[in-house]
């Protein structure tokens, strides 16, 4: 999808990155396998995320296993699949159809990849009803907002948030279901927040959307990418995480920021 | 209700990583899948959920949210609205989106002080803290006093704090950690 909900690696330890990494990969094998090698390509960092969450969550079996890929042919890897990995694969094909769909909407391209993708949607449709109909009526709003150049993050990042909130929610009958509506949604508004701000320069000079006011402030963002990280941390603190509880913090409390500091979002802004 | 922490089988100073670790573990162990659909599981797994609830988020939530029933069903139940009353019911069952749905259908001339708070107390409950924010600046603004609603707005402000504070025990961030290996893959070398 985004890629924004990564670890930040200077603070994890050796163990932590093998198998933070280890879990990347386990929902890389798992793309492939259920949808084959293209479906590579969808592979982000935020469903990576969601599987450690909910494996943790709900103490997932693990399997584990070495094997030599496409990307990395050369070196031998671990893996590690359980079975929240098939949801967040699943999840990262159903939010990966829409950005192809977006893509083609906005630049004409990848017609033949979308239509390849549309193929799986009604099996995914089936499956997962709560969370596609989230996730389509939520962009149909996004959509028409954007025609009105609606210029209103926090009101634009909520109906994001809404989408992510509905596809942490496994089993909307679960005793968790809240927090982990929350905690979507929280991340769901940051990652849609941080998206437009490291797009601002991008979209003004296609005359491109953005929801960002030209002049906006550096602090305002922040402020505005706190109160999104801190919503979905303080709801990630009600559950009961232990296994992958440093890996899922790091990324919270550290690794979401990685593009907001980057040096390339920030001193081209000439606003402040 | 019984002690909750007797409940997670955990003594009364345990720490809430404590409590999270025993929580899975007595669900794991009353999991349907594994105890079977027995009424007996059933009702085991009732008192685990309510006893985490007690203790994670009693210490950790907002802090008015677990004494609703008893202050509103005795306090308010007579003078106020029937939407207002199915509003506290769905957020008493953790039907936030339909309380929210509830509270909407309310005309805004008619929107009290309370209606503002339980909008903010749902709103807060689906990740609209923004929103969540905003009606609680009006809910104190009608009743500067009420002692619930500034407790509310302290607890949305402090997440904000306590974010910031942990935050930092990170220390700053490597950025280009990440590097890509492949332009076009997606890109695992994190190490």
């Amino acid at each position: 999808m985004f890629g924004y909900v990564l670890a930040n690696g200077s603070s994890l330890s050796k163990e932590e990155k093998a198998i933070y990494k280890a879990h990347y990969c386990g929902l890389c094998r798992a793309l492939r396998e259920k949808y084959g090698n293209q479906a590579m390509m969808a592979l982000s960092y935020d469903m990576v995320f969601l599987e450690m969450l909910l494996a943790d969550l709900s103490d997932d079996e693990e399997t584990r296993g070495s094997e030599r890929c496409i990307p990395h042919p050369v070196k031998e890897h671990e893996y590690i699949i359980t079975p929240s990995t098939y949801y967040a694969a699943d999840m990262q094909m159903l939010l990966g159809y829409y950005s192809l769909l977006d893509h083609l909407n906005d630049d004409g391209k990848g017609k033949d990849k979308e239509a390849k993708a549309r193929k799986l949607l009604p099996s995914l449709e089936e499956k997962y009803p709560r969370q596609s109909a989230a996730l389509k009526e939520n962009l149909a709003i996004l959509g028409e907002n954007e025609k009105k150049n609606l210029r209103d993050p926090e009101a634009m990042s909520l109906i994001f948030g809404n989408i992510l909130g509905e596809i942490f929610v496994v089993d909307d009958t679960s005793f968790f279901r809240d927090d982990l509506r929350t905690l979507g949604c929280g991340l769901g508004r940051f990652i849609y927040l941080i998206d437009a701000w490291c797009d601002r320069e991008k979209d003004r000079k296609k005359g491109s959307y953005n929801p960002l006011d030209e002049n906006i402030s550096r602090e305002t963002m922040k402020a505005m990418l706190l109160d999104a990280a801190s919503t979905a941390s303080d709801a990630a603190e009600r559950l009961p995480l232990d296994q992958h509880v440093f890996i899922l913090r790091n990324i919270l409390y550290s690794g979401i920021w990685s593009k907001f500091e980057d040096r390339k979002n920030t001193n081209d802004d000439r606003s402040v | 209700m019984t002690d909750p922490y007797s409940v997670l089988g955990l003594p009364p100073n345990a720490s809430d990583e404590d409590v999270k670790k025993a929580y899975k573990r007595l669900a794991k162990k009353y999991h349907p899948d594994v105890a079977g659909n027995s009424e007996e599981a059933q009702r085991k797994m009732q008192e685990i959920n309510a006893a985490y609830d007690a203790i994670i988020n009693h210490k950790e939530s907002f802090s008015s949210g677990y004494g609703y029933q008893n202050s509103y069903n005795t306090n308010y139940e007579s003078e106020e609205p029937i939407e207002l009353r199915a509003a506290v019911a769905y957020i008493n069952a953790r039907r936030y989106m339909e309380a929210l749905n509830t509270l909407r259908s309310i005309s805004p001339e008619k929107r009290s002080g309370r209606w503002y708070y339980l909008s903010a107390y749902a709103k807060a409950h689906t990740g609209d803290t923004v929103g969540a924010m905003n009606d609680i600046n009006v809910a104190i603004s009608k009743e500067p006093g009420n002692i619930t609603y500034l407790a509310f707005r302290d607890r949305l402000t402090g997440r904000r704090t306590q974010y910031e504070d942990y935050s930092r025990s990170f220390g700053n961030i490597s950025t280009g950690f990440f590097p890509c290996c492949f332009p076009f893959f997606p890109c695992c070398c994190i190490i």
